[in-house]
């Protein structure tokens, strides 16, 4: 079978499990809109403060479920110790990489799609053409943290304090992405002209690309033993 | 012993340090097609250590582990391996589970090998049952399938009889006889010494990182192993 198919293969896996076991989506559902709602609650819907820091509290939204997600996808693979079963076969471990990083991607997706959707409701935006721009930020962004994700997500899955240290390890190597996405939202949703539209996406293009090819080549030494 | 012509693993002075715990020490093992090999020790021996660096999961410290005929100990799919945890996803079916790993080793009809592999370990009628439905000697045996799957050339079993009751642990057995009788190349780690006894043709006792007794199944007496193991175990080297 050739590489991309048993990527297809092992992505297929995940999302077939996730889908049968609804719990972990649901809860991620929940805490983002949580944080909507709580901040909906705290300021001002109608002031122009409010207005202003919509696009921090999106993507604080987006970015806190993910990390539980991320936690989650190799705590089950560890409970029945199938990431072992995956390490044993003679799939290259890069490609085990990908596989997860694409279910992990997936399931993020449409969890950030949700809240989206969400928010616009929340914080009276329109669904427009803007949100298409938003839409695009959230999956640019959504690759380089997961691609980051996953390897540290991997990497601490048999530490016991692994869902403290997840956060600690990730949100500084991923502040490039943050703040494009940040930025680039604000650019689109607050700013009358996106003068740097153009360079926010560049960047998170160019991370995304460091960080996937990153967690393919170095996957083979998180896993070993 | 079996015809050293026919080595298929070769371990050499196999040695394994996490820190200051020397969990494998000098170890010299070779393992011929159609051995049947017992590990007997007791818990913290090194026992699963030595067999997780057979498999590949682990790598030595020291000593080199070759398979026959590959310089590079990377034949990961010359290996089966059967631990307690079950590398199964509760959350597929018996046949879903079988189905993913064959793809993953590459073998061509891997629904067909599936379906073959549950109607020898007796689960053909469980196969559309999620895993996390299965009891514990389901698991096993599912779990032992998955193992098989690819006809490996060495199947590593890490104390297979864990969480099973008396009637899994006979049922287990039996499917190890037959392997047995196929002639499959077998590591076996159990601390069930009767069931060890029963199926193997040679025997090691691992104790404090070392292997502290090997003999041939014929050299051992049955009734008497009990109280040989323990002289071995708390006495030292024979």
């Amino acid at each position: 079978m050739n590489q991309v198919a048993l990527i297809w293969v092992l992505a297929e896996k995940d999302l077939k499990v996730e889908y049968r076991s609804p719990q972990a989506f649901l809860n991620t559902v929940f805490f983002a809109l949580l944080i909507l709602v709580i901040f909906n609650f705290a300021f001002d819907p109608g002031s122009q403060a409010t207005r202003e820091a919509t696009p921090g509290i999106l993507w604080v939204a987006l970015l806190f479920p993910g990390i539980i997600q991320l936690n989650r996808s190799f705590q089950a693979e560890r409970e029945e110790g199938t990431l072992y079963g995956l390490i044993l076969s003679p799939t290259d471990r890069g490609v085990l990489f990908l596989g997860k990083f694409i279910a992990n991607w997936a399931f993020l997706v449409v969890v950030d799609f949700l809240v989206l959707g969400a928010f616009v409701i929340f914080y009276d935006f329109n669904f427009s053409v803007q949100m298409l721009w938003v839409a695009w930020i959230i999956i640019l962004a959504s690759v380089g943290f997961t691609a980051v994700g996953t390897v540290f997500a991997a990497m601490l899955s048999s530490i016991r304090t692994r869902e403290v240290l997840l956060p600690i390890l990730l949100f500084p190597i991923i502040i490039p992405i943050i703040l494009a996405a940040v930025n680039g939202t604000q650019e689109i949703l607050i700013l009358e002209e996106a003068q740097f539209l153009d360079r926010w996406l560049q960047l998170l293009i160019a991370f995304d690309v460091i960080f996937v090819a990153a967690g393919f080549l170095l996957f083979d030494y998180v896993v070993a033993d | 012993m079996s015809d050293p012509s026919n080595s298929l693993v070769l371990l050499s002075r196999v040695t394994k340090i996490f820190g200051l715990v020397r969990a494998v020490l000098d170890v010299d093992l070779e393992v011929c097609r159609g051995d049947f090999l017992a590990i007997f020790g007791p818990n913290g021996a090194g026992k699963t250590t030595l067999l997780r660096m057979v498999s590949g999961l682990t790598q030595p410290t020291s000593g080199s582990i070759q398979f026959e005929s590959n310089d590079d100990h990377s034949g990961r799919d010359r290996v089966g391996y059967v631990s307690h945890q079950s590398f199964l996803y509760n959350e597929l079916t018996g046949l879903e589970n079988l189905v993913f790993y064959g793809r993953l080793y590459g073998i061509g009809k891997a629904r067909g090998r599936a379906e073959e592999m549950l109607v020898k370990m007796g689960l053909q009628d469980a196969r559309y049952q999620r895993v996390g439905t299965y009891s514990r000697g389901m698991k096993q045996r599912l779990t032992l399938a998955r193992a098989l799957l690819h006809e490996p050339d060495l199947l590593l079993l890490d104390e297979p009889y864990t969480g099973l009751d008396q009637h899994g642990s006979r049922i287990f057995t039996e499917v190890l006889k037959g392997l047995k009788e196929e002639g499959r190349t077998v590591l076996l780690i159990t601390h069930n010494l009767g069931a060890g006894l029963e199926l193997c043709g040679q025997i090691v006792i691992q104790n404090k990182g070392e292997l502290v007794f090997q003999a041939s199944r014929g050299q051992v007496d049955a009734s008497d192993f009990e109280r040989l193991y323990f002289q071995v175990v708390e006495g030292g080297r024979r």
